[in-house]
């Protein structure tokens, strides 16, 4: 967890933001295509990127990144400054002259302007927000505040780490966090919080059916209990998102890692951090475990 | 028994209302996924006042506007709507080169009041009625589906209506007279009470010259053409009585045996012309129609592969209450996208992931149905007892995983973008419809199975591996 914030204060040195953040935030224009393999000898090989700056330089477009996917290279994906429909179009018929013909059927253009991102960027993170409080308020009234206040501290440390994970992708790979990144996260949230309420299901349950024993031994027998369920959840919830990892196509790619690192640690923390945490404090309080009134019936 | 018997019909008769409506209603797929372009325009606040923000009825007349010149463009299946408080979203099915729509969509309504010319009476009637044909296949065309030959044919038509529309537009003058010398125009009934007709208001300047031409125009057949981006929308004559004085103190109704919605139409086109703010395109995501193809092919194989990736394990590691849980599943799998096709949720890619996602919530609740269930096994409990005591005793923590992220799909659908609602809605029904199949339906067929074959209930083994009590 301090390595992870360590590597967004670095981020933020760097790229002026904690994670390198994609035109969904900061507005710009990302256009994706590829060349038209019908064409004879069109695609025999990879597309030269020094072509493509040259031709990006000749429209001040200088600080704009480049980027081939493909087998053999002839995907072009280009990430500029917000540019309107006739720089676009003036852009791609430039492109098409110095690289070879293009194949619009395989366009993907994504431009946002930059008032527009910050708005996407605001709500996301009130998005983000109010998941948090719904959930704390939520958790209150099943639960006790204390409960709650634990299962989102163990939330910040799923969503922190992913998001320093993320941030060093960002730097390294130049991977972008866009809308669905933000997405990913809020999955995450909803996850982790997921399983640390089966455990805190299951404290509660034990508390009232063995009300002499110590907070220690309760969390323990509930986290034990709860293992079995916790690593299968959290298998099956992998293996789909394994599924789009390999498979799905790319932009969704990231999504899944996303969720997959996410998901990973959101079991790691419900049962590591939350309960632990939870025991840890009561135990301060000296109290002895408190009888929750919501009772599940027994058969 | 009575009670499983009454689940399994209600399962069954909603499993056969699944499959009746996905037959009907296929599934709406977004953009992202059969290609085109969506584009979202944003109607801002002039120059000159930059604080005084476009109502929403502006908004709205801005968006008339709008439908107008896209009807221009030859493209069928077009939506129109507002979103937020200023925005106003296309979506072009099958456009892959944006470009000229995005040039044509952006900019200012441009509306003026023309004088026809001398001596065009014929030519205009002749023009005229050219011109409501090709409308009328335009709108016929543009309603169909999208094939090829709709689509050529769609192009052809709207070749011959700009000619047609740029035919009309010579036999008109100019007069100087524009929608910035509007102020206002609404419907109203006319004197009989049972049409209606539309008011018009100038400013002073604009009323001085709206009193001149129809002074000249006044008794002699001519029309005063409304032109809305250089497109004719109405085109009315001036009666004899004017020929003195023209229309003035710059007010005037259009009649034209219009029914409300045709008035309020007429009102909106020539009050959205006449608005002088200018619209920006602030968002395009365009995919084409190839990526498009693609990328449902990869999600298809993508969730197939993620689904018969957790049946495998679910027989595997739970054996026959696992093979039940299977049978829940892809019961839960039909429910939930008869349910989209119902509520109507446009399938995005990010929609596809929530789904798939969803699936794996299905599961969970499921598994700690099971976990519960072997524990009451363990535990020493008879078969019957345990299944059901397990059920009940997962249900507290299904609904309370469950309503968490159903608050974290609430927050995303209620603050988020449009990508984003995409992914929480379909997550959202998918929570709730396995709600709803994990109490139901994996219950009444495990029990069922259960209760109905003896020989199940001599061997929890079934159930739980390594079970060393025996039970009956």
């Amino acid at each position: 967890m301090v390595a992870s914030i360590a590597m967004m204060v670095f981020s933020l040195s760097r790229l002026n933001a904690p994670i390198r953040p994609g035109i969904d935030f900061i507005g710009g224009t990302r256009i994706q295509i590829a060349r038209d393999c019908t064409v004879a000898q069109n695609c025999d090989e990879p597309i030269d990127t020094a072509q493509v700056r040259e031709v990006l330089d000749g429209q001040n477009l200088g600080n704009s990144s480049i980027q081939l996917l493909g087998d053999n290279k002839q995907i072009l994906s280009v990430r500029t400054e917000n540019i309107d429909g006739d720089r676009r179009s003036k852009l791609l018929s430039d492109l098409g002259q110095a690289i070879g013909k293009f194949d619009s059927n395989t366009v993907q253009i994504d431009s946002v302007g930059p008032t527009l991102g910050e708005e996407l960027f605001v709500s996301g993170i009130l998005a983000l927000l109010v998941a948090f409080f719904g959930i704390i308020v939520y958790l209150s009234i099943r639960f006790k505040f204390d409960y709650a206040l634990f299962a989102i501290a163990a939330l910040f440390h799923d969503v922190i780490i992913t998001a320093g994970i993320f941030s060093l992708f960002g730097l390294v790979l130049g991977l972008e966090a866009d809308s669905l990144f933000l997405v990913s996260l809020l999955t995450i949230i909803g996850f982790s919080v997921n399983d640390t309420v089966v455990i805190y299901d299951r404290i509660r349950e034990n508390m009232v059916m063995n009300p002499d024993k110590t907070i220690n031994e309760i969390v323990d027998n509930a986290v034990n209990q709860t293992l079995g369920r916790s690593i299968n959840t959290t298998l099956t919830t992998l293996l789909p998102l394994l599924g789009i990892f390999f498979f799905g196509g790319q932009t969704l790619k990231f999504f899944a890692l996303a969720l997959i690192i996410g998901f990973l640690l959101g079991a790691y923390s419900s049962i590591c951090i939350a309960s632990t945490l939870l025991a840890w404090w009561r135990n301060r309080q000296g109290n002895k475990p408190v009888v929750v009134t919501d009772t599940p019936a027994s058969q | 028994m009575q009670k499983q018997r009454a689940y399994i019909i209600l399962i069954l008769a909603l499993v056969v209302a699944a499959i009746a409506i996905l037959t009907t209603i296929p599934p709406e797929l977004g953009l992202d996924l059969r290609g085109g372009a969506q584009l979202t325009i944003q109607v801002n606040p002039t120059k000159e006042q930059p604080n005084v923000k476009p109502t929403a009825e502006d908004v709205q007349a801005v968006q008339r506007v709008l439908e107008n010149r896209i009807n221009g463009f030859g493209v069928s299946e077009t939506t129109v709507q507002t979103v937020g408080e200023n925005k106003i979203l296309i979506q072009l099915p099958g456009e892959s080169e944006p470009e000229e729509a995005e040039r044509r969509l952006k900019g200012t309504a441009k509306l003026e009041f023309k004088q026809q010319k001398q001596g065009t009476e014929g030519d205009f009637i002749a023009e005229s009625q050219v011109n409501r044909q090709l409308q009328a296949q335009r709108e016929y065309f543009s309603q169909q589906e999208q094939t090829p030959e709709n689509t050529a044919e769609l192009a052809e038509i709207n070749q011959s209506l700009a000619k047609s529309n740029e035919a009309i537009s010579q036999l008109f003058d100019s007069v100087d007279l524009t929608g910035t010398n509007l102020t206002d125009a609404r419907p109203q009934p006319d004197a009989t009470g049972l049409r209606y007709e539309v008011a018009i208001n100038f400013d002073r300047e604009g009323g001085k010259k709206f009193a001149q031409l129809t002074k000249e125009l006044a008794g002699t057949g001519r029309s005063i053409g409304i032109f809305l981006d250089d497109d004719l929308i109405s085109s009315p004559v001036v009666g004899p009585e004017f020929a003195d004085t023209g229309i003035a103190g710059g007010r005037a109704v259009i009649t034209g045996n219009f029914d409300l919605e045709g008035a309020k139409d007429l009102g909106i086109q020539i009050k959205g012309g006449s608005l002088p703010f200018p619209v920006a395109v602030v968002e395009n995501r365009t995919v084409g129609a190839t990526l498009g193809q693609d990328s449902i092919r990869r999600s298809i194989i993508a969730a197939l592969v993620g689904l018969v990736l957790v049946l495998i394990f679910m027989v595997v590691y739970y054996r026959l209450p696992g093979l039940i849980a299977n049978g829940a599943l892809i019961v839960y799998a039909l429910l939930t996208i008869a349910c989209y096709a119902l509520v109507g949720v446009t399938l995005t890619l990010p929609g596809i992931a929530g789904f798939i996602l969803s699936i794996g919530m299905a599961v969970d609740a499921n598994v700690l149905i099971f976990e519960r269930t072997r524990e009451e096994l363990r535990a020493g409990k008879t078969l019957y007892r345990s299944v059901e005591s397990g059920f009940f005793r997962a249900f507290s923590s299904i609904l309370d995983s469950n309503v968490t992220t159903a608050i974290a799909c609430v927050a995303l659908l209620w603050l988020g973008s449009g990508l984003v609602k995409g992914f929480a809605v379909t997550l959202l029904i998918g929570v709730l419809v396995s709600m709803f199949t994990a109490v139901t339906c994996s219950r009444t067929l495990m029990l069922l199975v259960v209760l109905s074959l003896p020989k199940v209930r001599q061997k929890p083994e079934l159930f739980c591996p390594n079970l060393n009590v025996s039970n009956q």
